[in-house]
């Protein structure tokens, strides 16, 4: 058999991350992602016990969280379950919903600042026609960064998950990284 | 008045006190056998053939600003005759071989200047669908060449060659393609309508149609009304405006789109290059600015001016096609307002009112074509017969299943 | 531009694509008498106002909902923005 070799979605053998004076930026490659939609009428489900978060609003618990991404719809995480069937876990928590794999499309990069939200916000402001003030700890968008459409994940005051395309990878961390590296300077 | 090199030395020598208006100001008549609204391009072009041609001089364009200051003063003044559909095709042909006399014709100087046009290839798709492209041209007798890519770079070295996204495999030329002076297309076909009895009315609104027993009689316009035998609308971005007026909805949307040029540069680029894949064309002026533009903005308009977005982006398509437009400041930057229709292809057309006749759904691309909708319009409104160039561009082509839709998407008119 | 999306607020257009004239929402009834007709009409025919226009628009870069948004296409001011979803149950009722 030939032998295969696992790569991330940045084409390298383990996840990337590099800093940027008080700012790191790292590949999640171990996220588990997938997509929850409910039909219409069905009344919202608690899937591990997360309860679902309103517009705009993202909730974890542990390992575990959720974010909006429309209405009736959620897009659930796991850390490090990329290699699980994580949808099936999800579908067995959440019955009759329609739930669909999709750790497979995205890239998740998490920016973190040891300097403090300020950090955090200019890097944001680089990047995206956002207003930093709207997106707070336990908020989420989506919106798009050079062309590329993204969801940005406020994970704490000093933490931004950006969650993109895969196939779009490269392209998500050079635009992450340059801005990055030009706040340092 | 005209023109030459005898009057230019004396004028000179004079301080150019005897320089006169190209045509007259004339109060409009009670009423005219035709009436043509709208004084871009097109309208004067049809008032142009219909007296040279068709022996009509009773006949008036009634203009709301001044005559050339929609999009026939506003366009990046590319003509070509490269489309693909039969019944587009053979309609730009006509129009570039009256673009090759035009100037004899009118005894005018437009500026024409056939330097050729280059759509870049950048795939192999691309190459298929341009040799086909190209064979179409071929049998119009448009002529057309495909150029490989060491041809190409020798022709323009300064194009990025080897971009990652879309790296440049060769080109489709059509050598008789090129650019004219906008405005004195506008202006060598005004003095040759008025010259020839044509009432060029400028200030002019058309405000409203007077219909009567399901033919019009006239138009109410803000220097009173008019009466008409017929009424030909040639209005571009003001298309479902004006049909308004008489109660017709029509297949267009009106849309903006915008265009730039730099500060003069010594000579760089040779013709017309377009980039379809980045959404950039540009050309050079005679006065050394380069000239270009991108997509329309996208959403419907009539507000003559473009926003910030399409800027952002026909400049990121500039620097990735020629980064050495970097070091270019840009001097201005325009809208215009075009009537984009449901397949991106025109019309010129009875309506089902008597003696109301419409030429319009231009898109983005209506320049070129001044001489050829000039003159088949004209045909139209002197004959009540559509030209045999310009049968396919029927209102009805839309019910019946024969829509002219060249790049395929539909009736989605920000697309085309 | 800024769109006033009923849930997010204020939202660049340019996470948006555009489609068109909100009567595309009603969609003629095919089995009626004349529908051919009314499809050709509502495919292929548009107000385009000079003035206060609905029109769809799109949150592809966003929460992929459907907007009706009220518009001036003279001066661009946005007068509202609703679900398009809303709006057809509103027209359902
Ligand atoms: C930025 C831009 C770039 C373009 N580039 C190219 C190009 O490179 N090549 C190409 O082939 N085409 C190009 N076009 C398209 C081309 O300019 C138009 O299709 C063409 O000019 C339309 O015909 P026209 O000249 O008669 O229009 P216009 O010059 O717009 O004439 C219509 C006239 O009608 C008048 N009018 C409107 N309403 C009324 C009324 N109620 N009463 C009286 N008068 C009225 C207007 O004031 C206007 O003067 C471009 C257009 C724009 C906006």
């Amino acid at each position: 058999m030939t032998d295969l070799l696992p790569v991330t979605a940045l084409g390298d053998s383990a996840p990337r991350s590099e800093t940027f004076g008080p700012l790191s930026l790292s590949e999640n490659a171990g996220l588990a992602l997938a997509s929850l939609a409910l039909r219409r009428g069905q009344a919202a489900p608690a899937p591990f016990g997360l309860a679902l978060p309103d517009v705009a609003r993202a909730v974890t618990s542990g390992a575990l969280g959720a974010f909006w991404t429309g209405r009736g719809q959620w897009m659930i995480e796991a850390g490090g379950k990329a290699e699980s069937d994580f949808a099936a876990a999800l579908e067995a928590e959440a019955p009759g919903c329609s739930v669909t794999e999709q750790t497979d499309g995205f890239v998740a990069f998490e920016v973190v600042s040891e300097a403090g939200a300020a950090r955090l916000e200019a890097l944001m402001s680089k990047l995206v026609n956002i207003d930093p003030k709207t997106l707070g700890p336990g908020c989420c968008t989506r919106t798009g960064l050079e062309h590329m459409t993204v969801f940005l994940v406020r994970r704490s005051e000093t933490r931004l998950a950006v969650i993109g395309m895969r196939s779009l990878a490269g392209s998500l961390w050079h635009a992450l990284s340059q801005a990055a590296r030009r706040l340092e300077n | 008045m005209t023109f030459s090199g005898f009057k230019v030395i004396k004028e000179a020598l004079t301080g150019y006190k005897g320089w006169g208006p190209l045509w007259r100001n004339p109060v409009p008549k009670p009423s005219y056998d035709i009436v043509i609204i709208g004084g871009g391009g097109h309208g004067l072009a049809t008032a142009y053939y219909l007296a040279k041609r068709y022996g009509q001089a009773n006949v008036a364009v009634l203009e709301k600003g001044w005559i050339g200051s929609g999009n026939a003063g506003r366009n990046t003044t590319i003509i070509r005759s490269n489309y693909l559909l039969p019944g587009n095709q053979p309609f730009y042909e006509l129009s570039m071989k009256l673009w090759e006399t035009l100037e004899q014709d009118t005894n005018f100087n437009s500026m024409v200047s056939q330097r050729g046009i280059i759509n870049l290839i950048h795939s192999d798709g691309q190459r298929d669908a341009y040799r086909r492209r190209g064979n179409s041209m071929m049998i119009s007798g448009a002529g057309a060449r495909l150029l490989g890519r060491d041809e190409l770079r020798q022709m323009v070295p300064f194009l990025n060659f080897d971009n990652a996204r879309f790296p440049i495999k060769g080109g489709l030329m059509q050598e008789r393609a090129g650019t004219a002076r906008h405005d004195g297309v506008v202006w060598g076909y005004a003095r040759g309508a008025d010259r020839r009895g044509v009432d060029i009315i400028q200030n002019c609104e058309v405000t409203g149609f007077r219909i009567e027993n399901g033919a019009v009689q006239g138009v109410e316009t803000t220097r009173g009304f008019i009466g008409a035998g017929k009424v030909g609308v040639s209005v571009a971005g003001s298309s479902g405006r004006v049909m308004g007026y008489a109660g017709r909805r029509l297949p267009i949307e009106s849309h903006a789109l915008q265009a730039f040029v730099s500060e003069g540069l010594k000579p760089v680029i040779p013709g017309v290059i377009t980039f379809g894949a980045g959404h950039f064309y540009v050309s050079q002026s005679d006065k050394g600015g380069l000239v270009f533009g991108g997509d329309i903005d996208g959403y419907n308009s009539y507000a003559q001016r473009g926003g910030l977005p399409v800027i952002e982006d026909v400049l990121e398509g500039g620097m990735a096609l020629m980064p050495m437009i970097g070091r270019a400041r840009l001097l201005r930057a325009w809208g215009g307002l075009v009537d984009m229709s449901m397949d991106g292809s025109p019309i010129i057309d009875r309506t089902d009112i008597a003696g109301l006749y419409f030429n319009g759904a231009w898109n983005y691309g209506g320049f070129k074509a001044t001489p050829a909708a000039g003159l088949t319009f004209a045909h139209l409104l002197a004959t009540d017969t559509p030209h045999e160039t310009a049968t396919a561009f029927r209102f009805d082509r839309f019910n019946r299943g024969y829509v002219i839709d060249e790049k395929g998407v539909g009736a989605q008119p920000n697309l085309h | 531009m800024l769109i006033p999306h009923p849930l997010l607020g204020l939202r660049d257009a340019q996470e948006f694509t555009y489609l068109g004239d909100a009567s595309l929402l009603n969609r003629p009834d095919p089995a009626t008498p004349g529908a051919e007709a009314a499809f050709c009409d509502y495919v292929f025919l548009r107000d385009n106002p000079a003035g206060v226009h609905r029109e769809l628009w799109f949150h592809e870069q966003g929460d992929r909902s459907w907007l009706v948004v009220t518009r001036n296409t003279l001066t661009h001011e946005i007068l509202s923005a609703e679900l398009a979803s809303d709006v057809k149950a509103g027209a359902a009722q």
